[in-house]
Order: C-alpha cells, then structure tokens, then sequence
C-alpha cells in the first residue's frame, strides 16, 4: 500500500526523526497524504497526566521544529502535536486510531542492552496492536546518522 | 524468661535451641509442623504449629506471659505484623523483628519496632570480610 | 480522586475497572507479571508491575499525590504493611485494606488501618440475616465500645405487638433507636406503638443481648 490518506509519524529527538519524516514527506507527495508527527511525553505516576511539565514541552518543541523544518525542505506540510501520556507505545496506538490514520512510520536507534541488540517497549507494542499498517527505520549500524 | 519464636526456618531454630539451652523457657512457633524437624531433639522448650499472625494461635502459644517475641520467618510482613502484634495488642515488652528489605526495615522501625535486616548485616560483614581497603561508609544502619 | 489499587486480583481487577468507570484516575500495582500484562490488555496503561509493600515501588506509583491507597491482594499481612507505608511514609490521604480473617478488622484499628473491608464478614452477616428470626440481627459493633446495634424483627405472636414502646420493659443500657416499618424509618417516642412487622433497631450492650432478646422477641 503506496498511497496512504494520513501518516503519522512519533518523534522523539533520536537520531532516525529526520530520515523518517522525510521518508513521510516523499511518501506523502505523490499519494497528497497528510503528514502527523507527534511527540509524546511520558508522565510518571508521580504527577498527574496534565501537569505542567515546561522542561519537557520545551525539549519536544525543540524536535517538532525540527521536524517541521526537515519537512519544508521537502516541501510537505506537516501537523505537529505534543502529547502527555503515561505510556508513549499506548498513546501512539490510541492517537492511531482516533486520527485514522493508515500508517504509522518510526524510528528506532541501534540499542545495546546487557550487550544484546534491544527493541525497546514501544516498538513491539505499536506492531502488536496499532490496527493500521507499520513501518520501523532501524538507524544505521555505528550509528551512521547518529546525532548524539 | 518465657520466649516466643516464630518461624522454625534455620536461623529461628537456632534461636530457640541457644535461648533454650540458656535456661529460658521458649515456644516455637511456625505454621509448617515439619519445620520442627530442625530442631534437635533434645530441644526442652515448646513447639506450637499455627499462625502467627492470628490471635488466637498466639494466645494459645502463651502470648500473654511472654517476655519477649521474636519474629524469624521468611515473611517480611508476616513478621511485621505478628511482631505489631505482639507489641501493641498484647503488651509485650520485648520484641525483635527480622525484616529483609532495608527500606521497610527503616519504616517500620521509624513506627517503633525493633528490626533486624539480615540483608544489610550480611552484605556489610561480607565486604568487611575482604578487608579494611574496601570498607565503605554504608553500614548497617 | 486518584486510586492505587494494591493487588490486581479479582477484587482488584474489578474495583480498578468500576473505579475508572465513575472517572477517577487509577494505578493498579500488581506484582505478578503475566497479571500485570494481562490487566494491561484489559484495561489500558494503568498498571504498573512491581510489589507494593516495597516503599520504592509505592512512591514510583504516586502514593505520595493518591488521594486513597486500596491494598487488596489475599494476604492480610501484606494489606497492613501496604496500608501502613502508604500512611507512614508518603502520608497518603486515606488507606483501605481487605481482609479475609475477620478478626483482624480490630487488629488493623489497633495498628492505625481504620478502614477494612471483610468479605467474610459480609457473607456472614448475610447468612445472619437469612436466621429464623427469634434472633437478634446483629448490625454493628460499636468500635472500642461494648456496644453492639442489633435488629429484631416483630412477628405475629411476639408479647411486644401492639404495645407502645413506653410499655415494654427493655433491659438497662439498650435502647430502640429506630423502626423500619413499609420502608420508612420512624425515630421513635415513649408512646409509639409497635406493630408486627417492624424491624426495631436497637442499641445494647453485649451482655445485655440475651435480655433484650427476650424482651422484644419473646412470645407469651
């Protein structure tokens, strides 16, 4: 499926953000789908859902004009939106589902753990429940796009 | 003076067989009859399988008239709460709880119990044990 | 409000489940994995794994903001030491423990917990409720007291029918504080009549029980 309506597309400030908003926005063009990045922001259980949390609403605007930006290069217009959720892989899915969109594009970074190549939690949780298609841009091996 | 043990495992048999042997009356109490088998079997004192964290169980073991009560068995809060027990329903004047976890050690301690954190004491003696040039300042507390 | 519910068996998986329903914001700390993963599915991310009687894991939960802490899992032990490091340690506004050995409703008192839930105590006191009638109901017992609020019911036959209250002879120290008659309650005065029917509520205190058994329920 090559002609997706609505992407959406979770940034995080990793070092893959760039390669798949663009992947978004050449996909977009030719198919005029609409583009939406998200930056969620987790909220221990030790502050309410809404608290304020300037610190974290200022790193997440630093990413979506970014992203933004990397999204004008190519010309594609994009929808931006924090978000505050206890869980970031449940948020990506629920927000999934609530904006209809019919393909979600992530990022992820080459993580070690206990020396062992990692997934992470989220990942596996947007493939096993995100109702529409998926697709994860793996960052190069020594982290060739690498930005930290 | 008359003893209550609770938890027959191998460090409150121990217990119960060296305040025995000391001339003091003891109880053991523990809720698996078999655990008594850890005792030897000249051991003079009492045993008593049944709960301790029931009332009942207590009071059958003497509770009332004991002088002390120590609380050994593999449950950190079972421990807790025969040992609040003991202390505030019963008026008993000595009490001393085995607590693992440190941090619930340092609370309940905090409400006034008399804790034991083998896990602190044992890591503490096994780094002192590799000698002086690897002593911290954490100790037990 | 904000709940932590300690315990994510059935009793806590349905108390979770209602408490989201009625809108309050819920974390069940379960600490059993493939529980917590199951709630997960059923419920949402509101269910953190861990064991809750470890102060850590408590304040991770938020126990310090929780308006009402719920430790429910099986073990009596286990709710008191939950409930008591939620009060102790992160002052949270008000704590509720179950428990299964009724007995302990007394003990948790003693030891600060106010607030226990007993569902053997409830099925009891429905049994008791099922009785032949010549017995008094018992309702409640007043906490630190010797005072027990016990019910009778009036039948046909009963000495009392008919009577006015100021007429009945009632042991000292009980007193009929309410009849429940067709659904209403009457508070009633010296000349009320007693009708067959009525369910007298009354306070008594426990070694009064038997007399006024007999005063309200005896038949000549």
């Amino acid at each position: 499926m090559l002609d997706p309506k609505k992407i959406l597309v979770p940034v995080n400030g990793g070092p893959v953000d760039a390669t798949v908003v663009a992947l978004a926005s050449q996909l977009a063009k030719p198919a005029k789908s609409r583009v939406y990045a998200i930056y969620v922001i987790e909220v221990r259980r030790t502050l309410p859902l809404d608290a304020d949390m300037p610190t974290e609403r200022h790193e997440a605007d630093v990413v979506l004009d970014q992203v933004e930006h990397t999204a004008g290069e190519l010309d594609q217009e994009i929808e931006t939106e924090i978000l505050q959720a206890r869980d970031i892989g449940t948020a990506i899915v629920e927000e999934a589902v609530e904006a209809n969109v019919d393909l979600i594009l992530m990022g992820i970074p080459y993580r070690r753990k206990f020396g062992e190549f990692d997934l992470g939690r989220t990942v596996p949780y947007v493939l096993k429940n995100a109702p529409c298609e998926v697709w994860v841009c793996r960052e190069a091996l020594g982290g060739r796009n690498s930005t930290k | 003076m008359f003893v209550i043990v609770m938890g027959c495992g191998r460090v409150g048999a121990r217990v119960a067989a060296q305040l025995s042997r000391s001339g003091h009356e003891v109880t053991v109490l523990d809720i698996n009859p078999d655990a008594f088998a850890r005792l030897d079997t000249d051991f003079a004192g009492t045993t008593l399988a049944g709960n301790g964290i029931d009332t009942d169980t207590l009071r059958r073991a003497g509770i009332e008239r004991a002088d002390a009560f120590i609380a050994c068995t593999q449950g950190d809060n079972r421990n807790i709460m025969a040992s609040q027990i003991s202390q505030h329903l019963f008026g008993v004047s000595k009490v001393v709880t085995r607590i693992y976890d440190p941090l619930r050690k340092d609370t309940f301690q905090a409400l006034g119990l008399e804790a034991i954190s083998p896990t602190v004491i044992a890591a503490d003696h096994l780094i002192r044990a590799l000698g002086p040039e690897f002593a911290s300042d954490e100790g037990p507390a | 409000m904000y709940v932590i519910v300690a315990g994510g068996g059935k009793v806590g998986f349905y108390l979770a489940k209602e408490l989201i329903e009625h809108g309050h914001e819920v974390l069940v700390v379960e600490s059993n994995s493939r529980r917590a993963a199951e709630i997960e599915a059923e419920l949402g991310s509101i269910v953190m794994f861990g064991a809750a009687d470890e102060a850590r894991v408590l304040r991770e939960a938020g126990a310090e903001r929780a308006d009402l802490v719920c430790a429910v899992t099986g073990d009596d032990e286990d709710n008191l030491v939950i409930c008591q490091v939620a009060k102790a340690r992160f002052h949270t506004g008000r704590v509720i423990a179950r428990i299964n050995n009724p007995k302990n409703a007394e003990i948790f008192h003693r030891l600060g917990i106010d607030d226990t839930v007993s569902a053997t105590e409830v099925v009891l006191s429905v049994i008791e409720q099922e009785l032949p009638r010549q017995h008094l109901i018992p309702l409640l017992h007043l906490r630190h007291t010797d005072v027990e609020v016990v019910e009778a019911i009036v039948e046909e036959g009963s000495n009392v029918a008919g009577r006015r209250l100021r007429d009945i002879a009632l042991p000292r120290e009980c007193t009929v504080a309410v009849i429940l008659r067709d659904e209403a309650a009457i508070f009633p005065q010296p000349d009320t009549p007693v009708l067959v029917g009525d369910a007298l509520i009354a306070f008594t205190t426990s070694g009064n029980e038997a007399a006024l058994r007999d005063a309200l329920l005896g038949a000549d």
